[in-house]
């Protein structure tokens, strides 16, 4: 695909001819987005891969929908730019898809998530018809919010061929801690603390006790296995912004008990103190022979419960479950792993899914902060959106696309 | 049930582990010419398991995605899973050559190999003007790309050898049909029996090999286990011409590119990088390299079977060297000098060598 003229003409007709069409930037999403659940086109968009233009004096860039995120990136490193949503798939994944799947990452907390960033976008809707949405200006407030309509909206309301996104100046100077906790009450409490403090670090993520166990039986990182190890970074523009924010947020630690705090003095430091984060997921994924990647979200003042719960939960499904996430923005990633040909195993994921999904929804939270509903969170879109917002999602679905080709299946929009 | 096929025996839970993340994506070189995600290392793992599940079978229609593959081992390396993906894919194409899938390039290959000393079916070795299987310290080993293909990098690492006063020989080389375990087939015991009773007949203790790939063949396979019982150590030549001095300076700016074979497959990425260091104070680095070196296109038998995507991933490499403003591209392998060469653009002023013949050539200059 290379055009969004190519494009119209394949869905107009798609749609004369009733054929599902799924679009599909790098396969990266973890609910089975890009799926095509009911047969049909593939539309495979990683050929669309152009930065049209970059434009500092007016902080944006316009792109193609098959930029690879870490492509944009390095084009933007250059100007001391960067478009901070940062999924930890970057290297692979499009920026059709974090659109579509309004992507977030570990500077969600002080930076938001794709949502913040997109200004305008170029969209094929499912009839052929090509619209623009937004504008170039970072302010606009003219009309409904149609962009907005369309970021998240996992390929099911039209295909986005072109993106305007509002890009930010990289703080240069970063600092990085981390501090373990005996008692997961007192990272909790940390966490919530340092909200109060008024600092918002740039990034705020925790491991559970069971990733640090994991961790230390396949890696010689020798971690102290605690109930949490929270790993804060703060960012700005001189050094002494960075450490100011720093030193409130050690403060904090001190105060909630923590077994050790330690603060990198270098670079090479601050790498080895990442190192635990991120070897999580790989390590993770070589346990069982199968597991699932979840994403629920809390408030942050609930990050302890969730995790407590997670733990409940594990112990009564009997499967394993061992959580990491970003702590700053409520959004933990519980990773159950399971062997995929085992059906006992199979049902007691699904069980232990079920149950994770009921409590981050009874403590206030959402089924998922960044990977999105697909195929495999649709059963659950009745447990956080009430008949009325369902009703409502289902029109907008029939207006745009009243003969359901596009991406069918997913989200729960079939009724 | 029974496996049907070896690469499900032996790699059944590894390619299991395959969670399809897509981080194979951003390295796979063959993704990266073609963008097409069933040519990654994600899509044969997922077609392998499928295969697996019974719902498809090894055939001819699958020699696209499974013969096209360089065995550069980017994916293995960056894989959170630990999926050997290289070592599975050379399975599967010996089951396939088994059912009588395989690439036509392949085959004719293996039986040039029965017939014929060498890949390229050559009878008339290159001599280099140099007395044969006689006594020495060292035995050089060209290979053939070296013999056949780029015979003026050879002549000129032989004479670097000769300035740097090395006793070495030249023998009745024949191939090491490493490769032939890269592309379906075994290697050649009668092939590799001559070339150990040619090296053996030297009396050398040490063997140095031209290319990275004898190199390889050489220290790991069993079919040349008697070297190594016999004492007779295989080093690359990148290895042995680090401790040497050789007085000559560049002002260029030079760049290296670590060929998969040397770099990743076998670890060696310091010592070509000393030596070179030695000659070119303005040494910069590609945007990938060492471990996250980009594959030049030319390995896993894919130059010979799909040469049009084997040029365009070696294009991809000789961006980066534009990117950084290189004047000169420096890398250990013959078959990397062949491959980068003819993708090089017109645009494109930089030069290609051997680091040896790149050295040899600054002695040249310097006696002028
Ligand atoms: C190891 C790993 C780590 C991850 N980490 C993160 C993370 O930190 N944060 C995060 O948010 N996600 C993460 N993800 C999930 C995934 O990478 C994101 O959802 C990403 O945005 C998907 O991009 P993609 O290009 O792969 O899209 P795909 O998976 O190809 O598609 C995703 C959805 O978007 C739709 N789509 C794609 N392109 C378009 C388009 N141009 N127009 C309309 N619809 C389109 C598809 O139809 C599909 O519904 C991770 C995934 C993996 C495997
Ligand atoms: S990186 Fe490894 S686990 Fe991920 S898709 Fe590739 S082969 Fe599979
Ligand atoms: S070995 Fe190299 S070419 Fe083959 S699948 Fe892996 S990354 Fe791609």
């Amino acid at each position: 695909m290379e055009s969004a003229e190519q494009i119209s003409e394949i869905l107009k007709l798609a749609n004369s001819k009733k054929i599902p069409v799924i679009p599909r930037g790098a396969g990266t999403g973890l609910s089975g987005m890009a799926v095509p659940a009911k047969g049909g086109i593939v539309l495979d968009l990683s050929h669309m891969n152009k930065i049209l233009k970059i434009s500092i004096e007016d902080r944006l860039a316009i792109v193609q929908p098959g930029v690879v995120y870490a492509d944009l990136e390095k084009a933007l490193a250059p100007h001391g730019f960067f478009f901070p949503p940062d999924p930890a798939s970057g290297t692979v994944c499009t920026l059709g898809g974090n659109v579509a799947t309004n992507a977030g990452g570990v500077k969600g907390a002080k930076y938001g998530t794709t949502r913040d960033y997109v200004l305008a976008l170029q969209v094929v809707l499912p009839d052929g018809r090509i619209m623009r949405t937004g504008s170039k200006a970072i302010k606009s407030v003219s009309g409904y919010d149609l962009t907005r309509l369309f970021v998240g909206s996992e390929g099911t309301l039209g295909v986005v061929t072109e993106i305007t996104l509002k890009i930010n100046p990289r703080p240069p100077v970063t600092t990085t801690a981390l501090a373990t906790f005996d008692d997961l009450e007192d990272a909790g409490r940390a966490v919530s603390q340092i909200m109060h403090s008024g600092i918002i670090p740039s990034v705020l993520e925790i491991l559970g006790r069971h990733t640090i166990v994991a961790i230390n039986q396949n890696m010689d990182l020798n971690l102290p296995e605690v109930d949490a190890m929270l790993l804060v970074e703060t960012d700005g523009y001189t050094r002494e912004e960075a450490e100011y924010q720093m030193e409130k947020v050690i403060g904090v630690f001190n105060n909630n008990n923590p077994k050790e705090v330690k603060k990198a003095r270098s670079l090479q430091d601050a790498e080895e103190l990442w190192k635990a984060r991120k070897s999580a997921y790989a390590v993770l994924a070589r346990i069982k022979s199968h597991f699932v990647l979840e994403d629920v979200t809390v408030p942050m003042g609930k990050v302890a419960d969730l995790l407590k719960g997670v733990e409940e939960i594990s112990r009564k499904q009997g499967i394993q479950i061992a959580t990491f996430g970003h702590a700053g923005d409520g959004n933990l990633h519980p990773q159950i792993l399971y062997d995929g040909y085992d059906p006992d195993q199979v049902k007691r994921m699904e069980a232990a899914s079920a149950d994770l999904f009921k409590l981050a929804i009874d403590l206030g939270g959402t089924l998922t902060g960044e990977h999105g509903i697909g195929l495999s969170k649709a059963p659950y879109m009745g447990l956080e959106h009430d008949p009325v917002a369902m009703d409502v999602m289902r029109s907008i679905k029939k207006i745009l696309d009243p003969n359901n080709i596009l991406n069918p299946g997913k989200m729960a929009l079939d009724g | 049930m029974e496996a049907k096929y070896e690469f499900e025996k032996k790699f059944r839970e590894q390619i299991l582990q395959c969670s399809r993340c897509g981080f194979c994506q951003a390295v796979c070189p063959v993704y990266g010419a073609t963008l097409r995600p069933g040519l990654n290392a994600r899509g044969k793992m997922l077609i392998l398991k499928e295969i697996m599940d019974n719902k498809l079978d090894l055939s001819d229609e699958l020699i696209e995605t499974l013969f096209q593959c360089t065995t550069c081992a980017s994916c293995f390396e960056n894989c959170p899973s630990g999926v050997n993906v290289p070592e599975i894919i050379r399975q599967v194409r010996k089951d396939m050559v088994h059912i009588g899938s395989c690439h036509p390039a392949f085959k004719g290959m293996n039986e040039v190999l029965k017939k014929h000393p060498n890949i390229y079916a050559e009878n008339e070795a290159e001599d280099f003007d140099r007395e044969k299987n006689r006594k020495a310290e060292y035995v050089f080993f060209v290979g053939c790309v070296g013999l056949y293909r780029e015979d003026e990098s050879t002549e000129a690492t032989l004479e670097l050898l000769d300035r740097l006063g090395v006793d070495y020989t030249l023998i009745d080389e024949v191939c090491c049909s490493g490769v032939l375990e890269d592309v379906g087939y075994r290697i050649n015991e009668s092939l590799a029996g001559k070339n150990i009773e040619r090296i053996l007949a030297t009396g050398a203790k040490t063997v140095i090999t031209g290319c990275p790939y004898c190199y390889r063949t050489f220290n790991n396979k069993p079919q040349y286990e008697e070297l190594r019982e016999k004492g007779v150590e295989v080093v690359h030549v990148s290895q042995f011409l680090k401790d040497f001095e050789f007085g000559v300076r560049t002002d260029k700016r030079v760049t290296y590119h670590d060929p998969c074979d040397l770099g990743r497959h076998c670890g060696i990425y310091e010592e070509p990088r000393e030596t070179i260091r030695k000659i070119a104070p303005d040494f910069v680095e590609m945007r990938h390299n060492h471990v996250d070196s980009l594959c030049c296109g030319a390995g896993g038998g894919v130059r010979g079977a799909f040469a049009k995507n084997s040029i365009a991933m070696a294009r991809r490499r000789l961006e980066e060297a534009e990117e950084v403003g290189a004047e000169v591209v420096l890398t250990d392998c013959n078959s990397r000098v062949h491959n980068l060469a003819n993708a090089k653009l017109r645009r494109q002023k930089f030069r290609i060598y051997n680091t040896t013949q790149f050295i040899n050539e600054l002695l040249d200059q310097a006696e002028r």
